[in-house]
């Protein structure tokens, strides 16, 4: 049902791609697309996006393409203000989203969550832009549907569903410092088979940056990304999806030794409807992520890291009265790490176990609550942890007011727990079976205002969150050592304004304040930039067989002052440092050259933006640079 | 719990601990249990000298006529025969001097022409380059012996700090080392990790005696 629904979505997105003929007609597909579009991750059911309590921001397939991203972390600060991704150590990318890290935003492909990670962030770079539908972003707790990690927030990247009978596109874009992306989608619908495949490869030179810094040389590599999914409608209630997946990445940071990235996953999930009152969805997911050392004297390829994830999930829906919704589930999974940060490259493993459920309650006319709760257990540390939500919303014809409170929490992982490493001879990083889960609670309010194609979104949040799990200097110990540290609140403030117009215009503004709160006389350790905001202005238009889009993307983030300790063995002194604020925009242009015939001409970091200094949170830029890239969708030469 | 534990049962029995292990190589199998002079030169083949200098306390003593290697602390007597040493990635020499070639294998050796004294560089005096105690540096200092140094051999790796983890660069090279007593060898460091990757396992191609 949740395939079902999301492929209406997907439909309407396809729909109004192409019905460009006339921009009236345009027009009132993308209102069409606005109020049917179809949320699933704040509920894990389907709902109309403008329906849900749950506040979900999407970014369509359209704003996808706009965006010309190549991966999730490129999209994300294109679209959304309060997120930067930097440098953590050894260049590895660091996600900051509100105040959270990496490890506190739970990523999501298809609901199903990502082996592995590099200093507590996924690998971004395995999360590719080709054939992906929608990505939904879900802000704030969501730990009572979707368990450990869903601390500040889920981001659902969902694959885009074959709708045509059959439909093939290859694409390239070649950019400054020799970066090469090529891609390939060919996808079919034959009776009750559909089948998608994509393959992707991406590559780019490393090169030395213009000024000095935290980083002197950007660490380039390349990657290959192949997915398979194969969707079988057995009956009329029954329908099976199956996937594969492989990923590839090789990171060339030094002469002598290549960091290779692997991930193999593959999955089949089940949905019978037993009547249009009640469906049951049933799933495996096998996720592994590997990394490895490629020695480039003696040509072996040592693997030091291994992270398997096997999973199973059975979730029961059913509707009362036509309007009320119950959803039941269970979760179980296995998780297996083995790796060079364990004692003799040990490793370590884990079950996990949970049930859940949520109602979605609309007893009153314009006025519905969804409440949820969910208890996981965890056997490694003998951990049992609950979860709650309540989200209302209240809709007046034209504004919809929402009030929500959700909980999130992050179990300490198997690498928490069990670490045991030699930080190079400098000191020992130990891990602490004795940790106890990091907890938030969160509190949105939200008002929204849609009038025809114009929609403004205000909104407010306050986050508490308690019991980090951070390393600390043991002085008994001589090493750092995995320990929880004290409560850090989190309060914001959102707006968001969108708006087409009937000439073929469009404008997104987004804005973000975020303040962590520091009690009076402490250190001001946050680097999370108080102020930023994302601007697209954009234009389309059609002359006869040639149509033009022009978007420009826009992301502003403010300086931040941050305290930084001087030692990493004591925590008595400080210094302040000053990042400094910077804008970076990107200009697109797409042509539409003839049918199925694409051109794309980007230039990045429009206004030549060059830090005088590199921190590892400015942007990876030596000034301006351009790209050109080419779009063939062969089935279009046919019609 | 016991419906979890026998999930858990079940789970192990599949291929619940990964897949696709046989696309990697495995260390152990490659691994090279001995030590010191394990080749000797052969016509243009190089010998080999394998030396385990990941002991920041340790100078690794190589006398050629022996075919010895002796590992003594930073702070004790050198022996009495010696021609070369190695610390992790640093070397010195017994009086000797060093001369970077342009070859970058001891096949292509053959058309390198001796050059003046002039281009050999000697040991210097330093107390601020061989590193003996990193665990100081979490503290913002190292702990350093006080010894002599060729910075000409020790080009044969670059090691650049100036970001972390550092930028391991290999020149390749062959050294020419010139004794004291005029003797003659070539020197190339060939690997400085072992074969799972771990650094400071060097590996030196030699020729000696070179004439």
């Amino acid at each position: 049902m949740i395939t079902v629904l999301a492929m209406a979505g997907a439909s309407a997105v396809a729909q109004t791609d192409s019905a460009t003929e006339a921009r009236l007609d345009s027009l009132e597909q993308a209102w069409a697309r606005e109020l049917n579009t179809v949320v699933v991750t704040g509920t894990r059911t389907p709902k109309l996006l403008k329906d849900s309590p749950i506040l979900t921001r999407v970014i369509s397939e359209t704003d996808i393409r706009r965006a010309d991203a190549t991966d999730i972390s490129d999209l994300l600060q294109t679209e959304l203000p309060g997120i930067e991704f930097s440098y953590s150590m050894n260049q590895q990318v660091s996600l900051n989203m509100q105040g959270f890290g990496g490890n506190s935003v739970l990523f999501l492909v298809d609901g199903e969550r990502l082996a592995g990670e590099t200093l507590d962030n996924v690998d971004y770079n395995r999360l590719n832009m080709t054939n992906v539908g929608r990505i939904e972003i879900v802000k704030g707790g969501a730990s009572s549907l979707y368990g450990s990690n869903a601390v500040g927030g889920v981001v659902n990247i969902i694959s885009r569903e074959a709708t045509e009978p059959w439909r093939v596109n290859v694409n390239a874009r070649y950019g400054a410092h020799n970066e090469q992306r090529y891609g390939m989608t060919a996808s079919f619908n034959a009776g009750p088979l559909s089948s998608s495949t994509t393959v992707q490869y991406h590559g780019e030179d490393s090169y030395d940056m213009k000024n000095e810094g935290d980083y002197s040389r950007y660490y380039g590599g390349h990657n290959w990304n192949f997915k398979e999914r194969l969707t079988w409608k057995a009956t009329d209630q029954l329908k099976l999806i199956g996937r594969l997946g492989y990923y590839f990445r090789q990171r060339n940071a030094q002469e002598t030794t290549r960091d290779r990235y692997r991930d193999f996953t593959a999955g089949l999930r089940g949905l019978y409807t037993f009547s249009p009152a009640d469906n049951l969805e049933v799933s495996y997911s096998f996720d592994q992520y590997d990394k490895s050392d490629y020695l480039t004297v003696t040509k072996a390829d040592v693997r030091k890291y291994s992270n398997v994830q096997n999973s199973g999930r059975a979730m029961y829906n059913h509707t009362f009265a036509g309007r009320h919704i119950l959803t039941v589930g269970a979760d179980v999974m296995r998780d297996y790490l083995t790796t060079y940060q364990f004692a003799d490259n040990g490793h370590r493993s884990q079950v996990t176990a949970d049930g859940f459920a949520q109602f979605d309650m609309n007893f009153i006319e314009n006025f519905n609550i969804i409440a949820g709760g969910r208890y996981d257990y965890f056997s490694e540390a003998n951990m049992k942890h609950a979860s709650g939500r309540v989200s209302t919303m209240y809709k007046f014809p034209r504004v919809a007011l929402r009030a929500s409170y959700s909980g999130g929490f992050r179990a300490p992982t198997l690498k928490e727990m069990y670490m045991d490493f030699d930080m190079a001879g400098i000191f020992m990083i130990y891990g602490n079976p004795d940790l106890r889960p990091e907890t938030s609670h969160n509190f949105q309010i939200s008002a929204e205002y849609t009038r025809s194609l114009f929609n403004f979104t205000l909104g407010g949040f306050y986050n508490l969150v308690d019991d980090r799990i951070t390393t600390a200097w043991s002085q008994a110990l001589k090493g750092q050592v995995y320990t929880n540290i004290g409560r850090v609140n989190i309060a914001g403030l959102e707006a968001n304004l969108s708006w087409r117009h009937r000439c073929g215009a469009g404008t997104r503004l987004s804005y973000m304040y975020t303040h962590e709160h520091v009690r009076h006389g402490e250190p001001y350790t946050a680097s999370t930039r108080p102020h930023t905001a994302t601007i697209r202005l954009d234009y389309g238009h059609k002359w006869g067989w040639y149509g033009l889009n022009m978007a420009l993307n826009g992301r502003v983030l403010s300086a931040v002052d941050v305290d930084e300790y001087t030692s990493i063995t004591s925590y008595e002194e400080t210094e302040r440092v000053h990042y400094p604020a910077y804008t970076m925009w990107k200009l697109l242009l797409t042509h539409s050259v003839w049918r199925g015939v694409t051109v794309n001409m980007t230039v990045d970091n429009l206004f030549n933006y060059v830090p005088k200094y590199y921190y590892s949170n400015s942007p990876t830029t030596n000034g301006t640079t351009f790209a050109i890239g080419l779009s063939l969708d062969i089935n279009e030469f046919f019609k | 719990m016991n419906i979890l534990a026998g999930v858990s049962a079940m789970l192990a029995l599949s291929a619940c601990n990964g897949i696709f292990e046989g696309i990697y190589d495995e260390p152990e199998a490659d691994a090279a249990s001995d030590f010191g002079f394990v080749n000797t030169p052969s016509g243009d083949e190089p010998g080999v000298i394998y030396i385990d200098a990941t002991d920041y306390t340790l100078w690794h003593y190589i006398d050629f006529e022996s075919m010895e290697v002796t590992a003594l602390p930073t702070d004790a007597e050198a022996p009495a025969q010696w021609d070369v040493a190695i610390h992790r990635y640093d070397a010195k020499t017994n009086g000797g001097a060093v001369c970077e070639t342009g070859a970058t294998s001891f096949y292509s050796l053959r058309n390198f022409v001796k050059p003046g004294a002039e281009a050999y560089v000697e040991d210097v005096w330093t107390t601020s380059t061989i590193v003996t105690d990193m665990s100081t540096m979490a503290d913002g200092y190292l702990g350093y012996a006080e010894s002599y140094y060729n910075a000409e051999l020790s080009r044969w790796l670059d090691v650049d700090k100036s970001q972390m983890p550092p930028i391991y660069t290999p020149s390749n090279k062959v050294y020419m080392l010139r004794m004291a007593d005029g003797r003659e060898a070539a020197l190339r460091l060939d690997n400085f990790m072992d074969a799972s990757g771990v650094k400071g396992f060097m590996t030196i191609q030699y020729i000696y005696p070179y004439k």
